[in-house]
């Protein structure tokens, strides 16, 4: 590092232009500022009390009654279409179904991006976002049959972490 | 907990760190009023979460934070700042004070850098930070903000001597 002593000395003799003397002012006056909201917010936050909203009491009933009548439409027609419907195939039995144990699964993350740090709502620190892109497989076999099913799927995901420099 | 921000020395505070903040600030956005919103905004949320002030590496992470927001937020405008300050780059306020000829050749050498060399040499000379605060700041490692430092010093030394 002694190689740049030299430059780094021409460096520091160049001093930063200083900020002016209206943002002092301005950040005395946001920080005021965020003193009296505060206060205030403490002051008009009251505790909420119960409030019966007949009117939206009464919607609500008459929407779940509609809901239970279509319901009961909707069972009572039930087996007349089941009957009209004609079956080339026998329907799995569930025996055959539950017999498909699963083999494996594997997750291949395939790109990874460190989007940096971020200030989350909610949250006093820094969050360092890392999104991942990975492609995700599910085996399962039946040993009875030896049928295999597989299904693979891409799949993103997000993880913020903090991050605390202290 | 003594060096915790609070309401009687963000003064002091400011004062020691308002001029490297500004200057760091000034890499995204060429306007000088751009760079000193910048800096408030960043100054105020930091003070009013109420900071360990040694935690300099998260008051320069929350300073390029919001000046990123702002690019994306406005990203033509900054793309006319942009075009602006390159066809008439006297008429932007200088980012150091009074500066003699051949220092005004290394500010211009300095404006060369690439960004990501740029930030790191701002951080380090004008505000002194660590090789560790750096990384932090910047979300980069430890090696790499030391690597960066020493490409900048390299290609300004270059400069320095063809002088």
């Amino acid at each position: 590092m002694n190689d740049f002593s030299e430059i780094e000395n021409e460096l520091k003799k160049l001093r930063p232009a200083r900020p002016s003397e209206d943002l002092a002012a301005r950040i005395e006056c946001a920080l005021a500022e965020a003193d009296r909201s505060a206060i205030t917010a403490a002051i008009v936050t009251k505790p909420r009390r119960f409030h019966l909203n007949w009117l939206s009491l009464g919607l609500g009933l008459a929407a779940a009654a509609a809901f239970l009548v279509f319901a009961r439409i909707n069972v009572d027609r039930t087996p007349a279409q089941t009957n009209r419907v004609a079956q080339n195939t026998p329907a799995p039995s569930p025996s055959s179904i539950s017999s498909f144990i699963p083999t494996g699964a594997t997750q291949v993350v395939y790109h990874t991006h460190d989007e940096g740090l971020h200030f989350t709502a909610g949250y006093e620190e820094p969050m360092r976002r890392i999104r991942y892109q990975k492609r995700e497989t599910l085996q399962w076999r039946n040993p009875n049959t030896g049928a295999s099913l597989r299904v693979s799927y891409p799949s993103e995901e997000v993880v913020l972490t903090p991050v605390s420099g202290q | 907990m003594d060096n915790v921000a609070t309401h009687e020395d963000w003064k002091v505070c400011f004062s020691e760190f308002g001029p490297g903040l500004l200057l760091f600030a000034r890499q995204w956005v060429r306007s000088p009023t751009d760079a000193e919103d910048i800096v408030q905004e960043a100054f105020v949320k930091f003070w009013r979460r109420n900071h360990r002030i040694d935690n300099r590496a998260l008051l320069y992470a929350t300073v390029r934070s919001i000046a990123l927001d702002l690019i994306r937020r406005d990203s033509r405008r900054a793309r006319r700042e942009a075009e602006a300050f390159s066809d008439a780059e006297q008429s932007i306020e200088p980012q150091f004070e009074l500066v003699d000829e051949s220092q005004q050749a290394l500010v211009a050498a300095i404006d060369r850098l690439p960004h990501e060399q740029r930030e790191v040499l701002v951080m380090k000379i004008w505000s002194e930070l660590t090789f560790a605060e750096i990384a932090t700041a910047l979300g980069i490692s430890h090696n790499t903000a030391a690597s960066r430092y020493r490409y900048a010093l390299n290609a300004l030394k270059k400069n320095f001597q063809t002088q």
